[in-house]
C-alpha cells in the first residue's frame, strides 16, 4: 500500500533519512522504532508532505505523491497524529472533530451548503460515533485545552480517524502514558485495524509496539538496520547494538 | 435627535468595519488593510452616485464587489508574509491606498457645478441622501439593515463548521492542514470576505458623512478596525458590537466633556484591558460566566 | 550638457543628504528590530516614546536655558525610561504567545503618549534647535550640511556603542541568550523580565536619540510625527530583516536616500507612495529582508 523508495532527506549537512526503503502492506500494523534522532519523525513528515524528500519517492497505492501538499494527501487517505499533541485548544471537543471532516466521502455525502453552514444528522451521528470511540461523550462541549492529558491523546487519535483514513500514521502515541492507558491504546489500535485501516506506528514504548505490530522496521541514523516480526527484532544483534551499545555476545 | 442618530450610524459602520477584521483575525491574519479597503469602498460608491448618478443600492453593492475583488488579489501575496510582517505590509497597503486617493483628481461638471474627488482637497458634496429626500431616520434604518445582515451572516458562520475551520487555521496551521484543510483557500477567502464587508461599510460611510478626506482613512482607522474584535473577543459577534458601542458611544461621544482627556482614557483603557483580559473582554470564560449567571 | 551635469550633481546631493538623514531611520529600525529579536513582538509605541523624549528634552532645555547637547541627552534618558515603562505596562504581563494582545496594548500606549503630548502642547508644533545648523561644507559642487553630518555622526557612535554592549558585555550576552532561547536562558539563571526590560530601555535610548535627531534635522517637533516615523521605522525594519541590526542600518540609510530621491523628482505628495512600493517589492522578492534574523530565535 505504501512504498518508501530510496528516500533521502537532508537538512543542510544532516542526513535525517538516508536511502531508506520500506514497504507497508494493506491492513498491516507496521512498527517503526529506533534510537532518538534516527529519523522516525522525519519519516512521518515526509510521508505526510510536510517535508519534501531530497531524493526518492513516496508511493501510495501506486501513485507517486511527490509534490502533493499535506491537505491533499489527507484527501488521498493519509492521516496522522502528532508527538506533541496538536489539538485546537480553544475549540471544543466537538469542533475539533467537526473540522476534520475533509475526506472524499464526507465531501460527497454532504452538500456544500450543509458542510459549511448547517449541521446535518449524518454529521451528528458520525461525530457521536467518534466521541464514543474515544470515551469523550460527556466532554463534547468542553474546550480541548481543558481535557486531561490522556483524554487529549484520545481526542487526537479520534480526530485523525474522523478523516476516514486508509493509512494512519501514529507518532509516539504512547509517550507519557501509564500502563492502563497503554493497554487501552493497544485495544484501540487493534480495533482500527479491524476496520481496515493500515497503521504505521512510530514508538519508543516497547511493550506497545512489540505487542501490537505485525512487522517492525528499525532505523538508525536515517537508515534501516533491521526488519521483521517482533520476535525477530528482539533477537537481532544490530538492533541491540543500536539501542544498548552492545550485543549479547560481547 | 440628530446627534443620537449620527452616533447610531457611526456605531453601525464601525461595527461592520470591526467585523471585516473579525474573520481575518480568526484565521490568525493580523491585517491592518481594512482601512484601505474601507477607503476603496467609500470612493467607489461615492464616485458612482456622484459622477455617474447611480442609485445608492447598486453603487454600494458594486463598491462591495470591487473591494472584495481587490481583497482577493491582496489575499495571495499576504500568504507569503507571516505574522507581524503582515502587520507592516498591511499598514503599508492602507497608507498606499490613502495616498492614492489623496492624489486622485476626477472632476466633472454637472448642472454648472464642479463635483468629484479633488485630490488633496478631498471629495465633498456626496449628497445622494439629501438630494433624494431621505430623512435621517431612513438613512439610519437603511444602514443598520446592512449591519444586521452582516452580523447575522457572521454569527451563523461562528455557529457552523465555517467558524470552527477559520479558528482552527488561526490556532494551528500545521494541524489544520494535517486534517485536510486547505490553508490557501481558507485564508484568501477570509481576506476576500473581509474586503466585501469593509467595502460595503465604506460605501455606506461615504454617503452618511457626505464628504471624504484622506484623514479619515489613516492607520488609526485600521487599528480601530482590529481593536474592536480584539477587545470584544474573537468567539462572539456581539463582543465586537459591544466594543464599538463602548468605544464610540462612551469615549468618543459621551465623554466629549472630558475634552482631550478622553483619548488618554481610551489609550489607558486599551492597555489595561489587554493586561487583564488578553483574550478580549468577551472571551469564552467570560461568556460561560455570563451564561451561568443568567441560568441562575 | 550643462543641464545634465547640473541634474547629476543635484541628484547626487539629494541622495547624499538622504543617506545622512537616513541614519535616524536606521536607529529607529534598530530599536524595532532589537525588540522583535528579543521578544518576537512589535512595539508600536516605540516612535511615540522617542518623540516624547524629544519633547521633554526640549522642555527641560527651555526651562534651564541649557546648551543644545543637553537636549539630546535628556531626550535620550527620558526615552530610555519610557522604554522601560512601555515594557512593564504593555508587554510584561501579557502571555508570550499572545501577539494580538501585546500589539494592541502597545497601540494603546501609542495613543496614550500621543494624546498626552497633544494635551501638553495644545497641539501646536514647536521649534527644535538643530546642532551645527550653520555649518556647511563645500566639496566641489557638492554641499554637506553640518547638522545632517552631526546627526549621522551621532548615529554611528550610538550603533558602535550598542554593538559593543551587545557583543562584548555580559548584559549584551544575556540579551542575546534570551532572544535565542528564552526558556533555556531562564534555566541558566537569567532573569527574563530584567533582561527584556533592559532591552526595551536600550531600544528606548536609541529611540530618544533618533527622535531628537529627527526633530533637529527637520527643525520642528510635532505630535503628528509619531505615526509617519512608526511606519517608516517598520518599513526599514522589515526591509532590513526582522531581528537584524546590520539590516536595519543598511535599510535605514537606503530608505533615507530613496525617499529623498523621490522627493526631488516627484514631490512631497507622491514621495511616500514610492517608499511603500519599495516595501512591497522587497516583500515579493525578499520577504525576509536583506538579512534575516541575526539575533533572534528559531
Amino acid at each position: 500500500m505504501l512504498k518508501i523508495e530510496s528516500i533521502s532527506k537532508h537538512f543542510g549537512g544532516v542526513k535525517a533519512l538516508n536511502e531508506l526503503n520500506l514497504e507497508v502492506g494493506e491492513g498491516e500494523i507496521f512498527g517503526v522504532i529506533g534510537p532518538n534522532g534516527s529519523g522516525k519523525s522525519t519519516l512521518i513528515n515526509v510521508i505526510c508532505g510536510i517535508f519534501l524528500p531530497t531524493k526518492g519517492d513516496v508511493i501510495f497505492e501506486g501513485q507517486i505523491l511527490s509534490e502533493k501538499p499535506t491537505h491533499q494527501r489527507l484527501k488521498k487517505g493519509i492521516a496522522r497524529t502528532f508527538q506533541n499533541i496538536r489539538l485546537f485548544p480553544n475549540l471544543t471537543v466537538w469542533q475539533n472533530l467537526w473540522v476534520a471532516r475533509n475526506s472524499v466521502e464526507d465531501i460527497k455525502t454532504e452538500s456544500s451548503f450543509y458542510r459549511w453552514f448547517g449541521k446535518s444528522s449524518i454529521v451528528k451521528k458520525e461525530i457521536e460515533k467518534m466521541l464514543e470511540f474515544s470515551n469523550l461523550e460527556n466532554r463534547a462541549d468542553e474546550l480541548a485545552s481543558s481535557l486531561a492529558f490522556g483524554e487529549q491523546r484520545r481526542l487526537e487519535l479520534a480526530r485523525a480517524v474522523a478523516t476516514k483514513p486508509r493509512l494512519l500514521l501514529l507518532d509516539e502515541p504512547a509517550a507519557g502514558m501509564n500502563k492502563d492507558e497503554i493497554r487501552d491504546l493497544d485495544k484501540r489500535i487493534r480495533s482500527l485495524q479491524l476496520q481496515g485501516i493500515t497503521i504505521i506506528l512510530i514508538e519508543h514504548v516497547m511493550e506497545l509496539v512489540m505487542g501490537v505490530a505485525d512487522r517492525i522496521a528499525v532505523l538508525n541514523f536515517g537508515s534501516k538496520i533491521a526488519e521483521g516480526n517482533p520476535q525477530e527484532i528482539q533477537k537481532n544483534e544490530a538492533v541491540q547494538e543500536a539501542y544498548l551499545g552492545y550485543s549479547e555476545d560481547d | 435627535m440628530d446627534f443620537y442618530l449620527n452616533l447610531i450610524n457611526t456605531i453601525g459602520i464601525h461595527t461592520m468595519l470591526g467585523l471585516s477584521a473579525y474573520l481575518l483575525l480568526q484565521t490568525g491574519q493580523l491585517s491592518l488593510a481594512q482601512a484601505g479597503f474601507f477607503a476603496v469602498g467609500s470612493y467607489t460608491a461615492a464616485i458612482l452616485t456622484v459622477i455617474f448618478q447611480w442609485n445608492i443600492i447598486p453603487s454600494v453593492l458594486v463598491a462591495m464587489l470591487v473591494t472584495g475583488f481587490l481583497a482577493f488579489l491582496v489575499g495571495f501575496p499576504a500568504l507569503r508574509v507571516k505574522g507581524l510582517m503582515l502587520v507592516v505590509a498591511t499598514i503599508a497597503f492602507s497608507e498606499f491606498v490613502r495616498m492614492f486617493f489623496y492624489n486622485l483628481k476626477w472632476r466633472v461638471t454637472k448642472n454648472g457645478e464642479e463635483i468629484g474627488p479633488d485630490g488633496t482637497m478631498g471629495f465633498a458634496e456626496i449628497r445622494y441622501f439629501s438630494d433624494n429626500g431621505w430623512s435621517n431616520l431612513e438613512v439610519t434604518f437603511f444602514l443598520w439593515t446592512f449591519v444586521i445582515i452582516i452580523m447575522g451572516v457572521i454569527w451563523w458562520s461562528d455557529q457552523s463548521r465555517t467558524g470552527a475551520v477559520l479558528r482552527a487555521v488561526g490556532e494551528d496551521e500545521l494541524a489544520a492542514s494535517s486534517v485536510g484543510i486547505n490553508l490557501t483557500v481558507v485564508k484568501v477567502s477570509a481576506m476576500t470576505a473581509g474586503g466585501f464587508i469593509a467595502g460595503l461599510s465604506g460605501g455606506l460611510y461615504a454617503h452618511q458623512v457626505t464628504s471624504l478626506d484622506h484623514h479619515s482613512f489613516t492607520v488609526l482607522l485600521g487599528t480601530f478596525a482590529i481593536a474592536y474584535p480584539i477587545l470584544g473577543g474573537l468567539s462572539n459577534v456581539f463582543g465586537t458590537l459591544v466594543a464599538v458601542i463602548f468605544i464610540q458611544g462612551l469615549l468618543v461621544e459621551g465623554l466629549r466633556f472630558l475634552g482631550d482627556w478622553r483619548m488618554i482614557l481610551f489609550g489607558l483603557l486599551i492597555v489595561l484591558a489587554m493586561n487583564f483580559k488578553p483574550l478580549g473582554l468577551f472571551d469564552k470564560q467570560t461568556i460561560a460566566i455570563i451564561k451561568r449567571s443568567i441560568r441562575v | 550638457m550643462e543641464d545634465f551635469l547640473y541634474e547629476v550633481v543635484e541628484i547626487t546631493q539629494t541622495i547624499w543628504d538622504g543617506v545622512l538623514f537616513g541614519s535616524t531611520y536606521a536607529l529607529i529600525g534598530i530599536g524595532f528590530t532589537l525588540i522583535f529579536g528579543a521578544m518576537g513582538k512589535l512595539n508600536m509605541a516605540y516612535a511615540g516614546a522617542a518623540i516624547a523624549g524629544a519633547y521633554v528634552g526640549l522642555a527641560v532645555s527651555m526651562f534651564l536655558d541649557a546648551p543644545i547637547i543637553f537636549v539630546f541627552a535628556v531626550s535620550a534618558l527620558v526615552s530610555t525610561l519610557m522604554g522601560y515603562i512601555v515594557y512593564q505596562t504593555c508587554f510584561r504581563f501579557i502571555p508570550t504567545h499572545n501577539h494580538l494582545a501585546a500589539l494592541m496594548a502597545s497601540v494603546g500606549g501609542l495613543f496614550l503618549i500621543d494624546e498626552v503630548i497633544v494635551l501638553a502642547t495644545r497641539g501646536s508644533p514647536m521649534n527644535f534647535p538643530g546642532l551645527f545648523e550653520d555649518a556647511y561644507f563645500e566639496l566641489g559642487p557638492f554641499g554637506i550640511r553640518g547638522d545632517l553630518l552631526f546627526v549621522f555622526f551621532i548615529g554611528i557612535v550610538s550603533t558602535v556603542v550598542l554593538l559593543y554592549v551587545l557583543f562584548k558585555t555580559r548584559l549584551g550576552m544575556a540579551t542575546r541568550a534570551v532572544a535565542q532561547q528564552d526558556v533555556a536562558a531562564q534555566l541558566c539563571g537569567i532573569n527574563i523580565h530584567r533582561t527584556n526590560s533592559i532591552t526595551f530601555s536600550i531600544a528606548g535610548l536609541l529611540g530618544g536619540i533618533a527622535g531628537a535627531m529627527t526633530a533637529a534635522a527637520v527643525g520642528v517637533l510635532s505630535p503628528v510625527m509619531t505615526v509617519p516615523l512608526t511606519i517608516k521605522g517598520l518599513i526599514v525594519t522589515v526591509i532590513g530583516g526582522l531581528g537584524s541590526i546590520p539590516g536595519a542600518i543598511i535599510a535605514g540609510l537606503f530608505v533615507g536616500a530613496f525617499e529623498n530621491f523621490f522627493l526631488y523628482i516627484r514631490g512631497i505628495d507622491e514621495r511616500d507612495m514610492y517608499v511603500v512600493a519599495l516595501l512591497f517589492i522587497f516583500l515579493v522578492f525578499r520577504p525576509n529582508g536583506i538579512f534575516s534574523k541575526t539575533i533572534t530565535r528559531d
